[in-house]
């Protein structure tokens, strides 16, 4: 008899596929090194500061409140890296650390870990920790002269660093040449160095399939329909600011998007026609960050709305009740009803 | 050739090279069978024997009054060892017959005893009932009770989509047995009042959709419907949505969907149980894994221990490997070796621990929505399971969760490898027992 032999026992399926949680939080990260490395070459050791200030207080900070809430230590699974390096990346170089470093602690603490732990944030945490520490800059005057001394300068800044293209295009100053944008131009925040970067990175997460390619498309598509339709110029909208790391790395985060393919594309749509009104309407800036939070917020909405029916749904059900065999609509008499 | 299919579904590497082609060959008989009194999806049998007794092969050994079940036959000719609980494949112990073998006949005498070209409908439905024959997919519904006619079916489905990763029975039965699957066919086809049969082969089988091509190219009432190569292809009511087109709402019995679904190995076992008075005393079984020495399409009989049929094929050391009976998206792993062949047991697979899918750490749903893009059931296995796992059972049940076929791609493609079937599993019984009480 053969009893003895100790056997694996678990629940089927017994199969898995090998994607886990953090090969794809890892997936991500190299899918952002093309632009992490672009400005890095762009700006130098400010840039090299803030992802490495960025990336400490993540870390730091997901293991304090871990340890506040008692739960498992996951820094294994990769998401505090990557919140970390998004918020880095949302920052342009001449930001003081220490503002970088409060909106990667807003970003973890308070977006992500005390919503409950990645899965159950509503905002996607880079983008809150970043529009957050916007919403308080005011109070950060003092603080920012008294640790100015803090700051370590690695030389001029305004040599290495130009004007953000789209505050040049509400100035009215002469646009910068497409391919400029497109390719690299060291202006504004350090994703927003260069489009052909983040869409290599975007292209891999698509071929890895991570994300779909709908969402990236509906978000560029909106933009560039809206821009043609209030007379701005499509192309320069979508290459400058955040539009491309918003459509390929933010809007398309796992947990803050809605979960079927409709949603997605009403999603998509939803943050390129507000990004136009943001830009066109209100501030030349952050628009991309203020749409993808505000559609987070109604991504349960969004899910209520495109919810399927199962597979085994009666089909008749959806037959509206007038057109059902054998009900008819009464027939109207006169005109007076 | 036009591949049809349904929607959802996912591509399971599916692993068939160690054993598509292999032909079936007959294994030694084991010195003792263990045959389970229930063997089907309905109610158990009462023995017909007891300790001691002397049985033939083939004899009638236990039987229901009920309409829900099927006879067990002795597969072996021996001599009653006990009556007693055993391990059984489905999980748990379950009262078997024992039988060990001694020096009597031990094969079958395929003797022709009705001609299958002048069927008489009443005695093959007796025949199908009396051979104890259950679907032998895995669903293991006795076969008599879809052999009455029907006015609304028009079409017999024949199951050849085999879709479970590794398994390649119902691939070699195709192949080899080709003429008695038409025959047992056009059989069923009469006795359900059926105009067409529709063979469902998925096309990385095509030597099997030649074979059959070329045996039914002058009729008329015959058809290969290829089917797209995706899990789970072979479950019946996705197999039905991409043959026929048909939408199957649950709880639609036959004659609402025109079609009745067959497996084929059902299928030949019904011509034979006609032919050759032959009840269901063996079946093709795919044993296969990486590490099998003999990996291959076994006829084996019902009631070989797994123990047995792992020597024959060089694979006794099996620590901290995963025995699975049926396939390895929805069969069931086995606490040990003991446990007997059934009549719906389509393979024996054993996983090596790199391939085994522990108990894994899971966590939290993070939303990535694979198990959505890819439940055939157009269900929202993400809600479902954070629903299941912490006993919400009413909105699981507004969730559909009912509707849920078990296929397990949710658990294999999730990244958090959150065990989403199994808790599908628990909280089923639970929400059947609410909707009972609510009645």
């Amino acid at each position: 008899m053969s009893y003895d032999q100790k056997l694996v026992l678990s629940p089927a399926p017994h199969l898995k596929a090998k994607d886990t949680v953090s090969s794809a939080m890892f997936d991500v990260i190299y899918a952002l090194m093309p632009v992490t490395l672009v400005s890095v070459v762009l700006f130098r050791y400010y840039a090299v500061l803030l992802i490495a200030v960025c990336l400490v207080t993540a870390v730091l900070t997901e293991l304090l409140f871990r340890k506040i809430l008692n739960k498992p230590v996951t820094l294994h699974d990769g998401s505090a890296i990557v919140t970390g390096l998004l918020v880095a990346l949302l920052f342009g170089p001449g930001t003081p650390w220490w503002t970088a470093a409060l909106a990667t602690f807003i970003a973890i603490g308070l977006a992500k870990e005390l919503m409950g732990g990645l899965g159950w944030n509503r905002f996607n945490p880079a983008l809150f920790g970043r529009v957050a520490v916007i919403l308080i800059y005011p109070l950060f005057y003092n603080v920012t002269a008294a640790f100015a001394s803090l700051r370590p300068y690695f030389g001029p800044i305004d040599t290495i660093s130009q004007a953000t293209p789209l505050a040049m295009l509400m100035q009215g100053a002469d646009l910068l040449p497409l391919s400029h944008l497109f390719f690299a131009y060291a202006g504004g925040s350090l994703s927003e160095t260069s489009a052909l970067a983040i869409l290599v990175g975007g292209i891999f997460l698509i071929y890895k399939k991570h994300i779909s390619w709908h969402m990236p498309a509906a978000i560029i598509g909106a933009v560039f329909i809206m821009a043609m339709v209030m007379g701005e110029n499509p192309l320069y909208h979508i290459l400058a600011g955040g539009v491309m790391i918003g459509a390929f790395f933010m809007a398309t985060d796992w947990v803050t998007s809605p979960i079927t393919l409709k949603g997605k594309v009403i999603f998509g749509v939803a943050i390129g026609v507000l990004l136009m009104l943001f830009r066109v309407l209100l501030a030349p800036t952050e628009g991309m960050a203020f749409s993808i939070l505000l559609m987070n917020a109604f991504v349960p909405m969004i899910d209520r709305v495109t919810r399927r029916p199962s597979f085994s749904e009666p089909k008749e059900k959806t037959v509206p009740l007038l057109k059902r065999p054998g009900v008819r609509k009464p027939p109207v008499h006169g005109v007076g009803r | 050739m036009e591949v049809k299919t349904f929607k959802g579904g996912a591509h399971v590497p599916h692993y068939k090279s160690y054993t598509e082609n292999k032909p079936i060959t007959r294994l030694s008989l084991p010195q003792e069978v263990i045959i389970p009194l229930l063997q089907c999806l309905g109610e158990p049998c009462e023995p017909l024997v007891k300790a001691g007794d002397k049985v033939k092969i083939g004899q009638k050994i236990g039987d229901s009054k009920e309409f829900f079940s099927a006879p067990v036959h002795a597969s072996i000719s021996g001599i009653v060892k006990a009556i007693e609980k055993r391990t059984v494949p489905s999980g748990g112990e379950d009262d078997c017959i024992v039988i060990l073998a001694d020096d009597g006949p031990q094969e079958f005498e395929m003797k022709q005893v009705r001609d299958p070209e002048n069927v008489d409908l009443e005695i093959y439905r007796k025949c199908v009932r009396e051979g104890g024959l259950v679907g032998m997919g895995g669903a293991a519904l006795p076969t008599h009770i879809q052999t009455k006619h029907d006015d609304g079916v028009n079409t017999l489905l024949l199951n050849g989509a085999e879709c479970e990763p590794f398994l390649t029975c119902d691939h070699r039965l195709m192949l080899e047995k080709t003429e008695a699957l038409v025959k047992g066919a056009e059989l069923k086809m009469k006795s359900i009042g059926a105009q067409r049969t529709l063979f469902g082969v998925e096309v990385n089988k095509p030597d099997a959709i030649k074979a059959i091509n070329e045996l039914i190219k002058d009729r008329e009432d015959m058809e290969v419907v290829p089917l797209a190569v995706k899990y789970p292809q072979g479950f019946k009511s996705h197999l039905i949505k991409a043959a026929t087109g048909r939408d199957v709402p649950r709880g639609a019995r036959s004659a609402q969907l025109g079609c009745i679904v067959r497996n084929v190995g059902t299928t030949v076992a019904a011509l034979e149980a006609y032919v050759y008075d032959k009840p269901m005393i063996e079946r093709i079984v795919t044993v296969s894994g990486p590490k099998v020495a003999r990996p291959g399409n076994y006829l084996v009989r019902i009631g070989t221990p797994a123990s047995h049929i792992l020597k024959e094929c060089g694979m006794e050391e099996i620590e901290n490997h995963k025995l699975v009976l049926g396939g390895p998206m929805t069969g069931l792993a086995q606490p040990h070796l003991e446990v007997p062949i059934v009549k719906c047991t389509t393979g024996v697979i054993i996983l090596p621990p790199e391939m085994t899918r522990e108990w894994m750490d899971y966590t939290d749903c993070v939303r990535c929505g694979k198990c959505v893009d890819h439940c055939p059931m157009m269900l929202y296995p993400n809600q479902i399971s954070i629903w299941a796992e912490k006993d919400m059972y009413d909105e699981a049940e507004k969730g559909d969760l009912m509707d849920c076929i078990e296929c397990g791609i949710c658990s294999y493609i999730c990244p958090a490898a959150r065990p989403i079937v199994h808790w599908v599993q628990r909280a089923k019984p639970e929400i059947k027992k609410r909707q009972r009480s609510r009645k």
